[in-house]
């Protein structure tokens, strides 16, 4: 019960990674993203071995379709997983294992996999789909955003006994290998999209002063000052 | 204005973080920790490159002081950064920049760090370092929260009149895998420390499931009927 989208923007090479989730604390086990390199995502029944070595497979210079045969050959429950691949180019692969509990698909695009399981039906894939490619000019974070709201609006994760909420999700870009950009998370909460909107929305707010403030501090003013701005009070 | 433990748990190894502050989505700046290769923060007006620079030093073989000391001679504003670093054998070391603000400063000892700034004063340090003491046999995961609780409850960011709220929170603990044993974040939330306590103690009602279903799947039962257990339990 998980659905996600890993992707590349094709403007600025950048990658993200967007998921939601009924299980808590899900920004947590998203370690396969590397600026450069590319992101492995594995969930279902997860192998958290799995993207650590799939990032040093890509690392190496193996494609996508390989490092795939590679977590199969590694693994005794492969068929259990559902995986998702996209290397530095935006091409990318997806396993969705015959163990994995239904509805769960994928679907492979022009730089983006979109991937879950436990859900409502295929629709839900193809919304997240869309909700990516809607505003193609938008910065990678928002457009992974709106993948995600499109996905919780096509029905979302739905178990033996109906829809199952977003209890946590989490949305992650990097463009760099020693630190993300976009990094914002919701670990346990009723509505965990639509919250992770308001985080995310509000650390775009903050987003330049924090890099700024680090790079020269010298000239920076407090956060105190910086929210007054924000607030219009001076 | 941030408070921070970071600590290691001298029977298993494991290192952590434990991390509240005043600015949103900290956890962002929490990547340094790597499994028995070390642990490290930059905050205050922080160095975005430092942790990851720390920790392929420490994997290189540095000891704590001797990569403290790289990243101030890399870093021409190192005068406005607060950093802590503790290498895999527990040697615990910090420098609380005069250019950073408020009450700013470190409690070190074997196996810990406590650090902040922007604070009420030096009993919030040093009730981090307490906080993380208190409990030498409990998991390190507990122990880094119960410190960073001590901290808040001290008096926390702010001045003696005048609190400031912890807006973001976080906690992540490595053992010897390539990725975190515990990772939990509170990334905007008027009270986030309240709010990170709620989440860990949710989460660690699952944490045995999630491992399990991930090594035995053809065993897992459904997380709906796993709930259902749990509600049974607590009923």
């Amino acid at each position: 019960m998980t659905f996600s989208i890993i992707a590349r923007c094709p403007d600025t090479g950048r990658l993200g990674l967007g998921i939601a989730t009924f299980s808590i604390g899900v920004g947590g086990r998203c370690e396969g993203v590397l600026a450069g390199v590319g992101i492995c995502k594995t969930q279902a029944f997860t192998n958290r071995g799995n993207d650590p070595l799939a990032i040093e497979l890509l690392r190496q210079g193996f494609g996508p379709a390989e490092v795939l045969r590679q977590l199969a050959t590694n693994d005794p429950d492969h068929a259990y997983r559902q995986i998702g691949i996209l290397d530095r180019d935006g091409n990318g692969v997806a396993h969705t294992g015959s163990g994995t509990r239904p509805w769960s698909g994928h679907k492979v695009g022009e730089g983006y996999v979109a991937f879950g399981n436990v859900l409502a039906g295929p629709q839900v894939i193809e919304a997240i789909a869309r909700g990516f490619m809607a505003d193609q000019q938008a910065p990678l974070e928002l457009r992974l955003l709106a993948a995600l709201e499109g996905g919780r609006d096509a029905g979302g994760q739905v178990g033996a006994h109906g829809r199952l909420p977003e209890r946590s999700a989490a949305i992650r870009v990097v463009a760099d290998p020693d630190y993300p950009e976009a990094d914002v998370r919701v670990d346990l909460h009723d509505e965990a999209v639509a919250e992770l909107r308001r985080v995310l929305e509000e650390f775009k707010r903050y987003e330049t002063f924090y890099r700024e403030r680090g790079l020269d501090p010298s000239t920076a003013i407090t956060q105190d000052e910086f929210v007054a701005r924000l607030e219009g009070r001076t | 204005m941030t408070y921070t433990i970071l600590g290691r748990c001298a029977r298993t190894g494991r290192l952590g973080i434990g991390i509240a502050t005043f600015s949103i989505t900290v956890g962002r700046y929490c990547y340094g920790v790597k499994a028995m290769t070390g642990v490290t923060v930059s905050q205050a007006f922080a160095h975005e490159r430092n942790n990851q620079l720390a920790l392929r030093l420490l994997a290189q073989g540095f000891s704590a002081g001797a990569v403290l000391q790289r990243l101030m001679g890399n870093d021409r504003h190192a005068s406005y950064r607060q950093i802590g670093v503790i290498d895999r054998d527990g040697t615990a070391v910090a420098y609380s920049g005069p250019g950073t603000r408020g009450w700013s400063g470190h409690v070190v000892g074997e196996n810990h760090v406590a650090f902040g700034n922007g604070l009420v004063g030096p009993e919030v340090a040093e009730a981090i370092a307490a906080g993380f003491l208190a409990e030498p046999a409990a998991d390190l995961e507990h122990r880094l929260l119960c410190a960073i609780e001590a901290g808040r409850d001290a008096g926390g960011q702010g001045t003696r009149d005048r609190h400031k709220p912890e807006r973001s929170a976080a906690l992540r603990v490595y053992s010897h895998h390539p990725y975190a044993d515990i990772d939990l974040r509170v990334d905007l939330h008027a009270t986030a420390v309240e709010e990170l306590r709620r989440v860990w103690t949710e989460y660690k009602k699952y944490e045995t499931y999630y491992r399990d279903r991930e090594r035995n799947p053809k065993g897992a039962i459904g997380q709906e009927a796993f709930m259902a257990t749990l509600r049974a339990a607590e009923a």
